[in-house]
């Protein structure tokens, strides 16, 4: 495949090239020469490459790259919008909102961010602290939070803690009053969907003395958070955890993340009653390298089906706009939070997506210690040089920017004013298994229609979900 | 017949009760609940329902308004307008009607036509609904009928069901079962809520509705109504806008009613365990399925309680190795027939039984084999006797002080308090109290899941038995002589003379004497002395003499009590008074003036929430910001938080709480020292960064879950889970033991370089099976650590177990190594066990000394490390090398 007259390997040296161009003195030698892996069906070749032009010029693509998904043949993939004849469209870009409010209660703080999303939690360990102000610097930037995930507070990101919302894993690693009391909204990580009935696992080789030191533990020794919360057993443990997060920070707005088990929408009602103003539901396509395979898309639902399923259910409960719903695991483009949104969540939580905007090729090799090859999820300290955090701040700003262009342009040409407007509306959404995408990379029907896709041709050498 | 056979007869004839099966198969539960509050008392007097109120009330926070009920036996006749005969010898039909029109349809079809009716008796409601705040449906109207089964039709059924060999009442009945099945389907299910069958056992009640369990109470009039055993549930569905009646708890089977605090994972295999056996929920609840099972058992099986325990809660891994031979056996068969129908989850039932052929009542409380729902028991023994099981101990205390302010026979402390070790060796997780009637009075009989009796020592008389005219009487004596000195006194001097010569006192001596205390305060305007006495008094253990602990207690409770009065009315200096009654008015006229820093807050809890803006908890969070340092939390009724939220940096803070605490006490403190005066509940110390907790008893499940640091020293216990996920350096002295999972991944560093560790003595002042403290002295443990996870994954940290007789095997080690006690570890420790001597009066000689010999500390004391040794990868070996930092590989 070639783009520009130049093949994918060429594209991916020159991309090094250029955003890399600080690293290089302290870049592994050798074997490390050219990425290993460049994507998957969910997070292709294609998606990758434009995520990085996105985060170099704060547009979409305009060489032909399918910059708004991938070709998994399933759930975002398979869908489009019904967009209004030309004619119709809103000629006025600027009056196009795309803020949403994380608060639906009548009582707390009210936050409005400007762009439908924020960061997922990625914890000091699993990434290093370049990566994390480069995430909190291009949320500072545009008004919105990133997650600190579970792992404490460098040092470094304590001065941007009113953009950062602190999450409260199982683990409690690095978890003190103090860093409740930090964030304007506290996040308590019941479960992730990539790996639901399992808690977060930091292999020994990424638990170095700088990520110890912060989570008060033992160097070099793979830290478990148990599964689930041993202090949570119930609902109404539920509703005792939360209301403990408020004695300790009373301005705090409570966020709820939890997978996507069939019972989802219950646990919707159940989080709404405990007190929680903002319901994560996370899908079982979101990433993390250190969850096991057996459980990477098993086990949770896919975000798709559970956004609807929870959307409909606080609708016919008669709380819908009193909880905010936040749709992560898996959302990979602008068009992915737009799908979101019309099938019901309030907005998204992205994670990977920022970790490919400055340089993540999907290699999965984001367990080992030294294994990042760009210097994302490692906190070696050679390595994690790899990245300058105003660099990657820049390069994570960008793709906002072009992400709030893309939804702009998404619902003008639905005729909406604003991103609240297109909540819950699937009407707007077309069923369409015969994507282009699939096409183009190649997966075709077998002899029955109702079978499976099956892979022809892989694009990339080395597939590994 | 043999049992066999009956049961499969009887199993068989409800192939005819559904037509289609499929129906009521049901996959999903309709509605998902998983919290929810429970408390259940069994006592040989026959009791008022108004003693559920205070208890239920002070759990609220457990329920959602959604569904409460209560369940009753061991009713008097009269209060029903029947005879004793009637009452005994009848089925009582408790019919709920939504829809009243239905009565006269159901009456005939259900009642008349299968039942000879003796009585039938609608139970009076207050007028209207919606003047209990908080009621938004209107409750069923119940009517209860007194009746016997048509002895024709009952001839038929056994004939048409070849029941010819079995027992009569068994095939009664299942009569009765089978007619209430057929009511529920006609008028009760998706299509139709008009009316269901409460309860059909013979002199057992249920009453249920969509509210909280206290409103069951209210709205029925039960504050009157008298039984031996009652039960009280909170529920907290969340599922669905609707809600009905019929979801809530009780369930029954047919001579029992269950409550049920939980959820479970396999609620669809419990529905096809039961469906091979002809059974069909109708109400689609965990709870309901649970009643089913155990009636399954119970009933139609017929197995002895002990073999329904373990169907239900299943003894497995090292606990099942220690069963005797012939329990293994049994085991073993009951596990391989009955897993599917076994409950998996966080589960804790409440049952109360009527049991009519050896006519007694029982409550059974049974947790579930990981113990992950909170549950107490007590025991208060005395001319009359109650037994209790519930979530939380402060909800046993309400009921205990709202027993004793009407009923001279109870007192306000109960003679022990325990936990009970689900699917264990050692009491099986399970507790019974049965009533059995005998002439004129009855008696209770507390046991465990092995029928082991226990009591406290009943030889003992309590102080309403020995000074019948008052407890508070005028005492001439002034205390046995002790005139104490206009200027005051020492309180720990006065201690130590007072406990050396209760030996020889009458509770009239110490009443008098307390009272005299009492008297000095007010005179030397000072309470701190006062003060500090009582809370010795509260906390410490000494010999009693002939008089009983609890007693004593209970008096020291009411002395305490009336300062705290004094303290309001504002004899003394040093404290400031402040209470709550709806509204913060005492609080905001304090902020207006300064608080001297010497001066303590004594804050009343009773009239507070117990969570939110306006709790114990934050108004103690404004006061540090206004600058107050001590505190003192009194008459606390299961308030939670108490000391989170303060922050960073606290040094110098000290609270201290009296009464009944609640949930999450001290988690997050940073600096803080907070002292519990008593027995304290769940998620304790959680987070904790620094700073001292002591707990003068029992500590909760999950206590410093993913703690950083600090001190914390327990007297008695630990429950479920203590430590997991600790890292830094806390440092920990337990003097009891914990039910299992200590310390698992335990990450507290290297516990000789500024690390963590926990001491366990496993020592108890209750000798014999869960008796109360009578002679103020120690004795070991049968087992220092009775669980089979001990120290699971750690990586960091240590534990020390005094374990003189080295009982502690390797088996209950999973990550964890034995390693000598060096001198540099007995340097460590030692501070601790000296300042443990300090707070609770433990003498570390005392705990080297085995046998009667005094040891060399490396022969009582064996410390468990990890064994992991991590072996880096290469990639990362040089970094270890290569980093500036200061942590100690």
């Amino acid at each position: 495949m070639e783009i520009d007259n130049k093949t994918i390997e060429q594209l991916i040296t020159e991309k090094h090239t250029i955003a890399l161009r600080r690293g290089f003195s302290v870049w592994p030698r050798g074997e490390f020469g050219k990425p290993p892996a460049l994507g998957d069906f969910r997070w292709t070749a294609d998606l990758i490459l434009s995520t990085w032009i996105q985060a170099e010029t704060g547009k979409p693509p305009t060489n032909g790259l399918e910059y708004r998904v991938g070709a998994s043949g399933g759930g975002f993939d398979v869908l489009d919008f019904k967009f209004l004849p030309e004619d119709q469209w809103i000629t006025n870009g600027n009056l196009i909102d795309t803020s949403i409010s994380l608060n639906g209660r009548p009582y707390d703080k009210k936050i409005k961010i400007s762009v439908p999303w924020y960061g997922g939690g990625m914890s000091y360990g699993s990434i290093s602290d370049h990566v994390m102000l480069s995430r909190v610097r291009a949320a500072k930037e545009w008004g919105t939070y990133t997650s600190s995930g579970e792992g404490g507070y460098p040092d470094t990101i304590v001065p941007y803690k009113d953009n950062i919302i602190t999450q409260v894993a199982t683990g409690l690693f690095g978890v003190r009053e103090q860093t409740i009391q930090y964030a304007p909204i506290i996040e308590l990580k019941y479960a992730q969907g990539a790996k639901p009935g399992l808690g977060g696992h930091l292999l020994a080789d990424k638990s170095t003395a700088s990520v110890a030191k912060i989570r008060e533990s033992v160097p070099w020794v793979s830290l478990f958070s148990p599964f689930p919360f041993h202090s949570v057993y119930s609902v109404e443990d539920h509703k005792k955890h939360l209301d403990w997060i408020k004695t300790i920070n009373p301005a705090a707005l409570l966020c709820v993340k939890v997978s996507t088990p069939t019972d989802v929408d219950m646990v919707a009602v159940g989080s709404f009653y405990a007190g929680a103003h903002i319901l994560n539901i996370d899908g079982s396509y979101g990433s993390t390298g250190a969850a096991p395979e057996i459980a990477k898309k098993n086990i949770a639902m896919p975000v798709e089906y559970a956004i609807p399923k929870v959307h409909k259910y606080l609708v016919s409960e008669g709380i819908r706009d009193e909880l905010i719903v936040m749709a992560s695991g898996g959302i990979r483009t602008a068009y992915d939070i737009a799908k979101a949104i019309a099938l019901g969540a309030d907005g998204c939580v992205l994670g990977t997506t920022e970790l490919v905007a400055i340089g993540c090729t999907r290699c999965s090799n984001c367990e080992r210690g030294r294994g990042c090859p760009f210097g994302l999820t490692t906190t070696d300290p050679e390595l994690s040089q790899l990245v300058d955090p105003d660099w990657g701040m820049r390069r994570i700003s960008s793709v906002y920017q072009s992400f709030q262009f893309q939804l702009k342009d998404i619902l003008r040409r639905l005729g909406l004013t604003s991103i609240r407007e297109l909540r819950g509306r699937s009407d707007l959404l077309l069923y369409n298994k015969q994507h282009p995408s699939n096409d183009k990379y190649k997966m075709k029907k077998v002899s029955k229609p109702e079978e499976e896709l099956r892979v022809e041709e892989s694009v990339t050498d080395s597939v590994v979900e | 017949m043999s049992q066999g056979q009956i049961a499969e007869a009887l199993l068989s004839s409800r192939k005819a009760l559904v037509r289609e099966p499929e129906k009521f198969l049901a996959r999903e539960k309709s509605e998902a609940e998983g919290g929810c509050g429970v408390i259940g008392f069994a006592s040989s007097v026959q009791i008022g329902g108004r003693h559920l109120l205070q208890a239920l009330s002070q759990m609220r926070n457990r329920g959602n308004n959604k569904g409460g009920g209560i369940a009753a036996a061991g009713l008097l006749p009269e209060e029903f307008a029947v005879t004793k005969e009637v009452l005994e010898n009848d089925y009582l039909q408790a019919i709920a009607y939504l829809d009243e029109s239905v009565r006269s349809e159901l009456e005939s079809r259900f009642i008349g036509a299968t039942f000879e009716v003796d009585h039938v008796y609608r139970v009076p409601t207050v007028e209207d609904f919606k003047s209990i705040p908080g009621l938004e449906l209107r409750p069923p109207e119940v009517y209860l009928y007194f009746v016997r089964p048509r002895a024709g039709l009952v001839k038929e059924f056994r004939e048409r069901h070849r029941l010819e060999g079995a027992p009569a009442d068994m095939v009664e009945d299942e009569f009765v079962y089978q007619n209430s099945h057929r009511l529920n389907q006609s008028f009760y299910g998706a299509d139709k809520n008009r009316a269901f069958v409460l309860s059909h056992g013979k002199n057992l009640l249920v009453l249920k509705m969509v509210g909280y369990g206290d409103d069951v109470v209210r709205y029925y009039k039960l504050e009157d109504i008298h039984a031996h055993v009652w039960i009280g549930h909170h529920r907290y569905p969340t599922k669905g806008r609707v809600w009905h009646p019929g979801g809530a708890h009780p369930f029954v089977g047919l001579n029992e009613a269950l409550v049920h605090n939980g959820d479970f994972a396999n609620y669809s295999s419990i529905c096809e365990y039961l469906a091979q056996r002809n059974i069909y929920p109708l109400f689609q609840t965990d709870t309901e399925v649970s009643a089913l099972v155990f009636d399954l058992h119970h009933r139609i099986y017929n197995y002895p309680l002990e073999y329904v325990i373990e169907s239900l809660a299943h003894t497995t891994e090292r606990d099942f190795v220690l069963l005797p031979r012939d329990k293994r056996r049994i085991y073993e068969m009951i596990q391989k027939t009955h897993i599917h129908g076994s409950p998996d989850g966080p589960w804790f039932f409440l049952i109360a039984q009527s049991l009519r052929k050896e006519n007694a009542f029982r409550l059974i409380g049974i947790t579930d084999t990981s113990m992950l729902r909170p549950q107490v028991f007590a025991l208060q023994e005395g001319s009359a006797s109650i037994g209790f099981a519930a979530s939380e101990k402060q909800a046993i205390d309400a009921t205990l002080e709202s027993l004793a302010a009407h009923d001279p026979r109870f007192w306000g402390r109960a003679d022990s308090y325990w936990n009970a070790r689900g699917g264990s060796h050692s009491d099986g997780g399970a507790f019974t109290f049965t009533v059995q009637p005998n002439g004129n009075g009855a008696t209770l009989f507390c046991a465990d899941k092995f029928g082991r009796r226990i009591s406290v020592n009943g030889a003992k008389k309590t102080h309403f038995e020995m000074t019948p005219q008052s407890a508070s009487s005028q005492s001439s004596s002034g205390g046995n002589g002790f005139n104490l000195k206009k200027d005051g006194f020492l309180a720990g001097e006065l201690f130590q003379d007072v406990t050396g010569k209760l030996a020889t006192w009458t509770y009239n001596d110490f009443t008098g004497f307390l009272e005299n205390v009492e008297v000095s305060a007010l005179d030397t305007k000072d309470a701190g002395s006062a003060v500090e006495l009582l809370t010795l008094l509260m906390d410490r253990h000494y010999p009693t003499g002939g008089l009983r602990r609890s007693s004593l207690l209970s008096l020291v409770d009411q002395s305490f009590a009336r300062l705290v009065q004094f303290m309001k009315q504002g004899y003394f200096e040093s404290c400031v008074y402040i209470s709550h009654n709806g509204s913060l008015t005492s609080l905001d006229g304090l902020r207006s003036r300064s608080i001297d820093e010497q001066q303590t807050v004594v804050i009343d809890a009773r009239g507070f929430p117990q969570e939110g803006n306006d709790s114990v908890a934050m108004n103690i969070v404004r006061l540090h910001q206004e600058g107050v340092r001590r505190f003192m939390a009194v008459h606390a009724r299961g308030h939670r938080f108490i000391g989170t939220g303060f922050g960073p940096e606290t040094h110098g803070v000290r609270i201290d709480v009296y009464g009944s605490s609640g949930d999450y006490l001290a988690s997050g403190i940073d600096g803080a020292e907070i002292v519990v005066h008593g027995n304290a509940q769940d998620q304790l110390a959680q987070i904790m960064k620094d700073g001292t907790l002591v707990v003068h008893g029992d500590v909760g499940q999950a206590f410093m879950y993913g703690a950083k640091g600090g001190k914390a020293f327990v007297l008695g216990n630990a429950a479920g889970r203590p430590l997991i996920n600790a890292v830094g350096k806390p440092r920990v002295v337990i003097n009891g033991t914990c039910l299992d999972y200590l310390a698992e991944s335990f990450m507290a560093g290297d516990a000789l370089n500024n690390g963590g560790f926990v001491i366990v003595n496993g020592i108890t002042f209750c000798k014999g099976a869960l008796k109360g403290d009578e002679d103020g002295d120690f004795a070991e443990l049968d087992e220092p650590y009775p669980g089979g996870n001990l120290f699971s994954l750690a990586s960091g940290g240590a534990i020390y177990f005094r374990d003189p007789h080295e009982k502690i095997s390797i088996d209950q080690l999973n990550g964890g190594e034995f390693a000598e006690l060096t001198e540099r570890d007995w340097a460590t420790v030692k501070p601790y066990l000296v300042k443990n001597e300090k707070l609770f009066g433990i003498p570390l000689k005392r705990l080297l000394t085995v046998n009667g010999e005094e040891l060399h500390p490396s022969r009582v004391y064996r410390k468990i490390r990890p064994s992991q040794h991590h072996a880096l990868q290469a990639e990362e070996a040089w970094v270890t090398n290569d980093m500036d930092n200061d942590v100690t590989l």
